[in-house]
């Protein structure tokens, strides 16, 4: 009886061993290739084959009635499907690739993004620093991408265009009040912040997210590193500053702090100044950035600086009678701001919020004139995002700041406080991989003008190919007329551009091309009436000049063009090169502007070519960077047609070295730039006197000059690649 | 009667078919390795693919188990050193992150894997190490760090330092001074190490002869 139950199972299970079902089949693709080396199994058994060159496979299964078949390719969506053993035909397989950055389109108009984060993005945030002629400030690399005009006098980002206000520097979704050092007269200004804090740049020529607002030519969108990239003490020093810095990590934060001081007399003293320096620019500052990760998702970051500047100089003034202003200024600067970022239900819900505060106060003096200002403005962000199957997503989110003006004008104090709100939504929106829309909508409310505004924006794409892909981007801006007009007249509106971009592009094997063209109507643009005694077109050329006159928002505008950007990673071993060209074609009615005329800041054409190598066998990376500028507008009052004179050509060719090399064991890292190796006398724009008679060149502080400096990391841990720079 | 026949019957069934399923498990890892250790620097996409899927469909079955990932995972790391371009390496090596993820979820605080990590860092950096050096070499240092606090007498983990720090030049603090006394280390440590299980891991040590070869005696 024992025995025959025993008997029975095992024959059973003998039996079921032997009765095997041959399977057998093909993998293809959509189109029908075969794919090799796919992964076919029956799930849940050690049944299966791969695929061979021709996309076949055959197995033996002792699995009875049904199984689920399984097939599996990297780069594919994985299938499974329920089939009867017993029948004995053929199974096709047909898999679908997985969504992926090579194959599914992306929204690139009017945008320019380096990122580590996406692998198809055609610079890199080394690039940034690395590259000639940048002196590894952020602003003066963007201004070498295509989209962006050179104005060398003038501190800040011109954009198809649109004017140094009209662009806004975004560190983390939060605005920067002040992201430039406080500009001297004639003379351009270092933007603030470190390249090295940054892992992701952004870099919008127009038709930009309804995320942003408050900016009618661009956004520059700064996102900061999530963990420090080095660990200990290091020291910096070069012919400007001195800095020591120390960064630390452990597993769920971390912490980085930086002093330094500045002087430019060391370089002064080697490098010829056009400028009469009655106080070499002087400065000093620190930083504190603190990074904690409290959950497995969730990300806290705080950064705040603080900085002080001083500088004299006597400044080309043709409206003084010696020719010269003295100008003094001493700039206090403090920029906090903390964000928190967190997810939930897998990463489907994202939230990205911040909290900011900044204070920067100007002690200025125009001969002797009390010219002080200062701002103040506190804001707070909070954007909800929502994933959604298919690369589709929703976000939601509200920002508001209140913002604080104060500005002494020939002994008269102005104060202006702005409330400002805004509300904006965005969709993502995927038909398949070739093609994605992006629709938004952004309202906001700003309390000094007490006017609301809605703007809608679209941006769609559309894959042409394997490599290549179309994009087109549509959009309303708005923007709070800047504070100098709102002292004396709160009854201005708003002031608006609106964007037409089409965007076409081909990345592939280490070669970029593309190329942008767009159309941008500005509208509502504010307009100064300078009624002069016995002169009814007076146009005060004096960029210093506080506008007094009567002050509405008739003025309009266009700006179109075109941008080409190149650049060949591969081509010739080793060298890494790129070009862009830009094309601008601008009138505007605004300011004191008598009638429509092409801006001041407006060059035609910019072409910028650079290169860069590294030597492996002196560990040293070289790059040139050569920028041509066509002639600019400038004003001629004995010339009848307004704004109809042009300078010469500004061209500009700048080298830079960079050496790597150990000291007791320490990094070293050493650096020399030449600037306008060809020593070209550049001119920037003219001065007249009053009189008209005799006219000053504005050009650049220094013709040739170099710098030199170094960095060595104090710290055995302190490890570099080799491909570093 | 009848009851404890049954049951009596049915523990002896059960158990067989466990012992039957481990016999199956121990053939099909022997049978992988034994075909994965066929392959060398030279093999084709094609075959280490083939070895990959392999472990994947034990993986499949043997869900409780972490050295059929390890395996899958191990070999995706070479086709990511392997692959024609950056986004067929990366691919490779996303796939390698999932074998990674599902292995950790069953063995937590595995220095094997922790190792594994590492090693995808490195091929990951070495896909574009211009652009990727900040990203992963401090991913690559600190799974290296754990897995030594995890078991500090696992030779791999010296293997993938001293390999690494072969390869980087000397002003970065690289070269043969620095990587031969880390590599006769992980060279010490192979004499006296045993693996935990007849399918633990066992690579590195061919691995190293030749750069161990470049070292002063």
């Amino acid at each position: 009886m024992k025995t025959l139950y025993f008997l029975a199972i095992l024959l059973s299970a003998t039996l079921s061993t032997s009765a095997q079902t041959m399977l057998a089949g093909r993998v293809t693709d959509q189109k029908g290739h075969a794919l090799p080396g796919a992964n076919v199994f029956l799930r849940g058994t050690y049944d299966g084959a791969n695929t061979d060159s021709t996309g076949s496979f055959k197995f033996a299964s002792s699995r009875q009635d049904t199984a689920t078949l399984m097939v599996s390719y990297i780069g594919y969506e994985s299938y499974s499907k329920k089939i009867t053993l017993a029948a004995n035909s053929p199974i096709l397989v047909r898999l679908t690739e997985t969504a992926n950055e090579l194959n599914t389109v992306v929204i690139t108009a009017g945008s320019f993004e380096a990122s580590d984060e996406r692998r198809m993005t055609m610079l890199k945030p080394m690039d940034i620093v690395t590259t000639a002629g940048a002196g590894a400030d952020i602003t003066a690399a963007m201004n070498l991408l295509p989209g962006t005009q050179r104005v060398g006098e003038q501190t800040g980002l011109f954009v198809r265009g649109g004017s140094s206000e009209e662009a806004k520097v975004v560190i983390d979704g939060m605005i920067v009040q002040n992201p430039y050092f406080s500009s001297m007269p004639g003379l351009q200004s270092r933007g603030r912040f470190q390249p090295f804090m940054f892992k992701g740049t952004s870099f919008s020529t127009g038709g930009y997210s309804a995320q942003y607002g408050q900016a009618l030519s661009s956004v520059l969108l700064l996102n900061t590193v999530d963990k420090t990239q080095n660990e200990g003490l290091s020291l910096s020093l070069n012919l400007a500053n001195a800095a020591l810095s120390y960064d630390h990590a452990t597993e769920k934060s971390s912490v980085s702090a930086t002093a330094y001081y500045g002087n430019l007399k060391p370089l002064f003293a080697l490098v010829r100044q056009n400028i009469d320096w009655t106080h070499v620019p002087e400065f000093a500052g620190s930083s504190l950035t603190y990074r904690l990760q409290p959950t497995k998702t969730g990300m806290l970051k705080f950064y705040g600086m603080y900085s002080d500047s001083r500088l004299g100089m006597n400044f080309v003034d043709p409206s003084n009678e010696t020719g010269k202003t003295a100008f003094r200024q001493q700039n206090r600067n403090f920029f906090t701001t903390s964000t928190y970022t967190d997810s939930w239900a897998d990463g489907r819900w994202l939230l990205h919020s911040g909290l900011s505060y900044s204070y920067d106060t100007d002690a200025t003096t125009f001969s002797a004139q009390n010219f002080g200002r200062s701002s103040e403005r506190l804001q707070a962000r909070a954007v909800l995002t929502r994933l959604l199957p298919g690369n589709n997503s929703f976000l939601f989110g509200t920002e508001g700041s209140r913002v604080t003006y104060q500005n002494a004008v020939s002994g008269t104090q102005y104060a202006l406080h702005d409330n400002y709100g805004a509300l904006f939504a965005e969709s993502q929106t995927y038909l398949g991989r070739n093609l994605a829309v992006q629709l938004g909508l952004r309202g906001e409310y700003s309390s000094v003008i007490n006017r609301f505004n809605l703007a809608p924006r679209l941006s769609m794409a559309y894959k042409t190919g394997v490599y290549s892909q179309v994009s087109l981007a549509y959009g309303q801006f708005y923007q709070t007329p800047d504070y100098r007009y709102l002292y004396r007249n709160e009854n201005l509106n708003y002031e608006r551009a609106d964007h037409l971009i089409l965007n076409y592009q081909l990345i592939k094997d280490k070669r970029t091309f593309r190329i942008e063209t767009f159309y941008k109507n500005y509208a509502q643009l504010v307009r100064e009436f300078t009624s002069q005694p016995g002169m009814p077109n007076y146009y005060d050329a004096n960029p210093y000049r506080f506008p007094w006159g009567r002050t509405d928002n008739s003025g309009n505008g266009y700006a179109k063009g075109f941008d080409v950007f190149w650049r060949d990673q591969k081509s010739i071993r080793g060298l890494d090169y790129w070009v862009t060209y830009s094309y601008v074609d601008t009138k505007r009615l605004f300011q004191q502007y008598p009638v429509a005329a092409t801006p001041t800041f407006i060059s035609n054409h910019n072409i910028s070519l650079i290169g860069k190598r590294y030597f492996d066998k002196i560990s040293t990376s070289m790059g040139l960077t050569y920028t041509i500028s066509s002639g600019r507008p400038y004003y001629n009052p004995n010339n009848e047609l307004f704004l109809a004179d042009r300078t010469p050509v500004v061209n500009n060719l700048s080298f830079s070295a960079s050496h790597i090399t150990r000291i007791k064991k320490n990094m070293v890292v050493l650096y020399a730039t030449v600037d306008n190796i060809l020593n070209t006398h550049n001119v920037y724009t003219y001065q007249y006197t009053p009189d008209a008679k005799t006219r000053y060149a504005v050009g650049p502080q220094s013709y040739r000059s170099f710098f030199v400096g170094g960095m060595i990391m104090l710290s055995k841990k302190a490890k570099v690649n080799v491909n570093e720079l | 009667m009848k009851t404890l026949i049954i049951s009596i019957a049915v523990a002896v069934a059960t158990s067989v078919s466990a012992q039957a399923q481990s016999d199956q498990y121990k053939q099909a890892m022997g049978q992988a390795l034994n075909t994965m250790q066929s392959h060398n620097e030279k093999s084709s996409t094609a075959d280490l693919m083939a070895s990959a899927n392999q472990f994947e469909r034990i993986a499949g079955v043997e869900s409780n188990q972490w050295l059929p990932r390890y395996y899958a995972g191990l070999n995706y790391v070479y086709l990511g050193f392997l692959g024609k371009d950056e986004a067929d390496k990366d691919k490779y090596l996303d796939q390698a992150d999932v074998n990674l993820k599902a292995a950790e979820a069953v063995s937590p605080n595995n220095d094997e894997l922790t190792i594994l990590k590492a090693y995808i860092a490195q091929a990951r950096m070495a896909v574009d190490p211009m652009n990727r050096w900040q990203q992963y070499g401090p991913l690559f240092q600190s799974a290296l760090a754990k897995a030594k606090s995890l078991n500090v007498e696992n030779p791999r983990a010296y293997v993938l330092e001293g390999s690494s720090l072969m390869y980087t030049p000397e002003q970065f603090g690289g070269g043969p001074g620095a990587a031969c006394p880390v590599l006769k280390q992980a060279n010490e440590k192979f004499a006296s190490f045993k693996p935990a299980s007849e399918f633990s891991p066992t690579w590195g040590q061919k691995q190293m002869e030749p750069l161990l070869a470049k070292c002063p005696k």
